[in-house]
Parts: C-alpha cells; sequence; structure tokens
C-alpha cells in the first residue's frame, strides 16, 4: 500500500478510532475554546445570582476565577488521560471524561473552600453552606460537561456520516459499470459458445478478470495491472465491434511496470473512447493509447475519433472521468493532472502522473 | 416466415441467426449492420418480422422502425436491445414486442409468434420516446418504393400545396409532411426563410436583393435562388452575420 490513497490515510491517523469523539485537549485551539466556554459560563452563572451582595463585578471576578480553574484542571487532566481515552469505547469514553470533570470540580470545590477560610472569607459559615456549594458546583459542572459532551459525541457522529457518505459514493462510482457493457458482453459470448467456443471462454476470463478489479476494494494496482486491464477490456470489445474498432497501442519499453497507481484509472478511458468515439461511427475508427515517460512524469494519453455531432452519444454526466480526478486528487494531491481536448474529428484525454520514487 | 436480423454488432446477429435456424417455420431472409441498411433490405426482401437492435451508429433503430412503419405492408417489428430503460416503458405501454440481450430461445419464439403490425399510434408513441433527437433521414415514396434521404444532403424544404419537395443532392423528391412539423424538428439546422421554404443552414451562401427589390438567398453549390419574405430577412441576415 502507497502512502497516498485514502485508505493509507486513515490507516496512518490512528486516533481516529471508533471510540475517539473528544478533541485533542492537548491543542492550543481546544484549550482557547474551552477558556472561551468557561468565561460565558462563568457570566451566566454570575448574573443568574444577582443582585449578589458583593455587586456584579466581584460575583464575577470570583466566579470566572473559580470556573477557569475548574475548566483547565479538567483540560490538563484530559489532556494527559489521552491515550487511555483513546482505546475505550465512545460510552466507556464519555463516562470517563464526565467522571474526570466531575472529580475535578470536587477538588477545586474543596480548594476554594479551603482558601476561602485561610482568607477569613467562609469561616463563619456553617457547615451545611459548605455542602450546599459543594452540591451546587457538582450539580452545574455535572450538566454542563453531559451537555459538552453529547455536543461532541453528535458531532462527531456527523463527521463520520459525511465521510463514510464521500467513501460509499466514491466505491459506487467504481463498481458503477455501463450496464450495456455487460449485457453486450453477456449476448456476445452466448454467440460465441456455439461459433468459437475457446474465443467464449478467453472471454469469460476477461470479463471475470474486469469484474473482479471492479469489485476489488484495492484503491491501487500497479502501472502492468492497469495495462492488463485495458488489454482485456479491449480484447472483450474487439470480439463485439469486430473490425470497426482498431486500437494502436504505444507503450514505451522502458515504463516502470511496478509503478503504483490509482486502480481503473484507464480502463475507463478506454471505455469512454469507445463508447463515444467507435460505437456511433457506422465504420468504425482507430483508438491510440499512448503510455510514455520522461524524468519526472508519466503521460498516459487516449485518442479517439469523434463521430459528427448529429450522431454522436448523448454527452455523459462525465461520472468517470470525475471519478478518475477526484481518485487523482486524493493520491497526488494535486501533483497528478487530467486535461481533455477536443478538436472536430478527435477527442483527446491526457493523464500526467508524478514518477514519484517507484 | 421471413425475418430481416438488424444488428450493429456481428456476433449478435450470428446470435440471431442460429435462434431462429432452430426453431423451423422461419428463415433469416438478410441480416443488417444499421438502420439505413434495413430500410433498404426490408424494401428488397420484404421480410414479415424484423429483429431491430435500438442502438446502432448512423440511422438507430427505432427510426428504422418509423421509416419501415411507412411501407405498402410494413413488417412486425420486435425490438431487441441490451438495457435501455425509456424504451422499454415505451414498448410496454404500447405492446410492440422487444426482446432482451442475450436473448433466450422460448421467448424469441413466442415473440416471434405474438409479432403483430405495429400500428401508426404506437409508432407515434415510440417516436415521442426518441425525445428531441431528431431523425437523420427523409423517407419518401418513389414509385411504391422507400427513398431514405441523409438530412445533411438536403439544401431545402419547398411547400407547395398538399406536397413539400425536398431538394437534395441527388435529385428532389416528394413528401406528404407539413412544413411546420418539419421546422419544429429540424430547427437546429434548418432555417424558415419564407412561408413555404425551409433552407439547410449548410447550404447558405449569401443574399442577394433581386431586380424586383425583394431579397433572394444564393445556395451553395448550385447556385440556386430562393425568395426570402419581408418578415425573414433579420433572422436570415443575422443568421448570416453569425457564419
Amino acid at each position: 500500500m502507497t502512502k497516498g490513497t485514502p485508505r493509507g490515510q486513515a490507516a496512518n491517523n490512528h486516533y481516529d478510532g471508533p471510540g475517539v469523539f473528544l478533541p485533542n485537549f492537548c491543542a492550543s485551539h481546544t484549550l482557547f475554546l474551552v477558556v472561551l466556554i468557561a468565561q460565558l459560563l462563568a457570566f451566566i452563572l454570575a448574573l443568574a445570582r444577582m443582585p449578589a451582595p458583593e455587586g456584579f463585578w466581584v460575583a464575577l471576578a470570583f466566579t470566572s476565577l473559580f470556573v477557569q480553574w475548574v475548566a483547565l484542571g479538567t483540560v490538563m487532566v484530559l489532556c494527559l488521560a489521552r491515550r487511555a481515552l483513546a482505546t475505550l469505547p465512545p460510552l466507556r469514553a464519555a463516562g470517563a471524561a464526565w467522571l474526570i470533570v466531575l472529580l475535578v470540580t470536587v477538588l477545586f470545590s474543596l480548594l476554594a473552600l479551603w482558601v476561602g477560610a485561610g482568607l477569613g472569607l467562609t469561616t463563619s459559615l456553617p457547615m451545611s453552606e459548605h455542602l450546599s456549594f459543594l452540591g451546587r458546583t457538582l450539580s452545574i459542572s455535572a450538566i454542563v460537561s453531559a451537555v459538552a459532551l453529547r455536543y461532541l459525541y453528535v458531532q462527531h457522529q456527523w463527521k463520520q456520516n459525511v465521510e463514510a457518505e464521500a467513501r460509499s459514493r466514491i466505491q459506487a462510482l467504481q463498481a458503477r459499470i455501463r450496464p450495456h457493457f455487460l449485457f453486450n458482453s453477456m449476448n456476445t459470448i452466448a454467440s460465441l459458445t456455439r461459433s468459437r467456443p475457446e474465443a467464449a471462454e478467453m472471454a469469460v476470463e476477461d470479463l471475470a478478470d474486469l469484474f473482479r478489479a471492479t469489485l476489488s476494494d484495492r484503491d491501487t494496482l500497479t502501472l502492468g495491472e492497469e495495462l492488463e486491464l485495458a488489454r482485456r477490456y479491449v480484447r472483450i470489445e474487439a470480439l463485439r465491434l469486430g473490425e470497426r474498432l482498431q486500437v494502436k497501442w504505444q507503450v514505451d519499453e522502458a515504463l516502470p511496470m511496478d509503478y503504483p497507481m490509482p486502480g481503473l484509472v484507464l480502463q475507463p478511458l478506454v471505455e469512454n473512447a469507445i463508447y463515444h468515439g467507435i460505437e456511433p461511427l457506422t465504420e468504425g475508427g482507430v483508438i491510440t493509447i499512448g503510455l510514455s515517460l520522461d524524468d519526472t512524469r508519466l503521460m498516459i494519453k487516449v485518442t479517439n475519433p469523434l463521430a459528427p455531432p448529429r450522431d454522436r452519444r448523448r454527452p455523459g454526466n462525465r461520472i468517470a472521468q470525475d471519478n478518475i480526478r477526484q481518485r487523482l486528487e486524493l493520491a497526488y494531491r494535486g501533483e497528478a493532472s487530467m486535461d481533455t481536448s477536443e478538436q472536430t474529428d478527435q477527442y483527446q484525454v491526457t493523464l500526467v502522473l508524478p514518477r514519484r520514487n517507484a | 416466415m421471413k425475418v430481416l436480423v438488424v444488428d450493429d454488432e456481428a456476433p449478435a446477429r450470428e446470435r440471431l441467426a442460429a435462434l431462429l435456424e432452430t426453431l423451423n417455420q422461419y428463415t433469416v431472409c438478410g441480416s443488417a449492420a444499421n438502420g439505413v441498411q434495413a430500410v433498404r433490405l426490408a424494401e428488397e426482401t420484404q421480410p414479415d418480422i424484423v429483429l431491430m437492435d435500438i442502438r446502432m451508429p448512423g440511422m438507430d433503430g427505432l427510426e428504422a422502425a418509423r421509416h419501415l412503419s411507412q411501407m405498402d405492408t410494413p413488417p412486425a417489428i420486435i425490438f431487441v436491445t441490451a438495457f435501455e430503460e425509456h424504451a422499454i416503458e415505451a414498448f410496454e405501454t404500447h405492446a410492440v414486442g422487444y426482446l432482451l440481450k442475450p436473448v433466450r430461445g422460448e421467448r424469441l419464439q413466442s415473440a416471434l409468434e405474438a409479432a403483430s403490425r405495429p400500428n401508426r399510434a404506437q409508432m407515434g408513441a415510440l417516436g415521442g420516446t426518441m425525445g428531441e433527437t431528431s431523425r437523420s433521414h427523409i423517407c419518401a415514396r418513389v414509385r411504391g418504393n422507400l427513398e431514405l434521404i441523409p438530412v445533411d444532403q438536403i439544401h431545402y424544404f419547398q411547400a407547395d400545396q398538399k406536397y413539400v419537395t425536398v431538394r437534395h443532392e441527388g435529385g428532389e423528391v416528394l413528401i406528404e409532411e407539413p412544413l411546420k412539423a418539419l421546422e419544429e424538428e429540424f430547427v437546429d439546422s434548418f432555417l424558415r426563410i419564407h412561408r413555404n421554404a425551409l433552407v439547410s443552414k449548410h447550404s447558405f451562401s449569401g443574399m442577394e436583393k433581386n431586380a424586383q427589390g425583394c431579397f433572394e438567398v444564393v445556395l451553395k453549390g448550385s447556385g440556386e435562388r430562393l425568395e426570402v419574405s419581408r418578415r425573414h430577412v433579420a433572422e436570415v441576415r443575422r443568421f448570416l452575420k453569425s457564419l
């Protein structure tokens, strides 16, 4: 597996396990967000206590001090406990995080009472007042952290859904086979079983290989495998289209056949060339498939004739091209390109892939 | 019963022929690789039934069927298709025979037995399924035979009372279609220059004023002149400018 394929990335990013919905509390932007939310909470609490005997600003200052201590303490513990939490399933991780918040709250509540006593602020209060302070801080902390955890969990789920959707879309597109190709091939095979059994046999084998590649979840094939698939595809179509299909292969001898590339890139281009270029022409035509090489790049060119406008197939919705472009982008991060050029009677697709250190 | 097999793929034709051979009351009277060949062969061999592929280069099966339905004794048509969702919907609602590839022997047999001649309404409905695509050929009856004229070889249509004259590279023929319908069908390739004339956009060479002060379109090649009515002058001028 090469680096750069979508699967490879997911594997490298080992923090992305199923249970990990907590953000990275060691990151500074998370810390900033927590401080901000803690401050907003302090505001709400101070507002709720109005009219306070000591006045709003003093009340806000004390509340902020306390809430920030609890928040920062929690962030620190969660940051330290991150690796341990990452191994837990989501529900347990949430429970553990919640308990951590409560523990930190109790700790700082006691600390606040102790400091208050030391400064002579809370000595006059009876024991029941101490307990009620503890109870209030714990309840507020329990509710607020539960809401926060729920929010993080839902957000994480949403993100996962979006990602899964994107992945399944790519897979669906990959699995997309023109039904026409399938049924026409079956028809060809049915016909050949009588007249040329050995050709039928070979067609079945080629078709099986093509479908195996299409249905496989391997993202990466070697250039050699890609070429082989395209050759098999052309062989099946040649049985069906006979003389009408002529293919010129221009393959550079020096091609690195073990060069890894996203699978099923060449075959769909050839399929498009036949579908739009050869099938609409009564007399058929020539498709040129060229693969060449320079110091840094690998070039793939597929050229097909174009029928006069009124005989052309309805322009597809470019599913195949968009899919290839998307996969090249995922695999090469902008280092690969795909361009098309159209002249009056000819259409060409050019792929340029970086050679990397293959 | 004579059966004409039409498909652009040789193995598909061979398969249908092989299946027909096993059914003794049917004989293959010919096989064609596209719509144009199909219409010509149907003229020549007068089949009872045509097995017609839909997707073919040049003229597709639906258009060929439309032309065949103009014959004196049109053959029954059974469409054969690999996968053509929309067309199949149309067949189902109008009960014209259709078969899916690869064709099964018993299905072929029952379709052949049930084959009935499609009526005009059915063909009209099939025409509707072709959507916005216009015909590639115009079909004219010349002394009882069908003649196919490629639309891109037509210079102009000119209406005269009941008939429309089709002037094309190989001469001229009369058809019975209203000019209005032709104008709508070929709006992309023909331009109305007069109440009675539609001219192919390829055929314009220029516009000139004649001795009487009327505008005339000069056609390419033949140098033939056709009158432009006053209300179409601006449009023709705009078109000539865009060339």
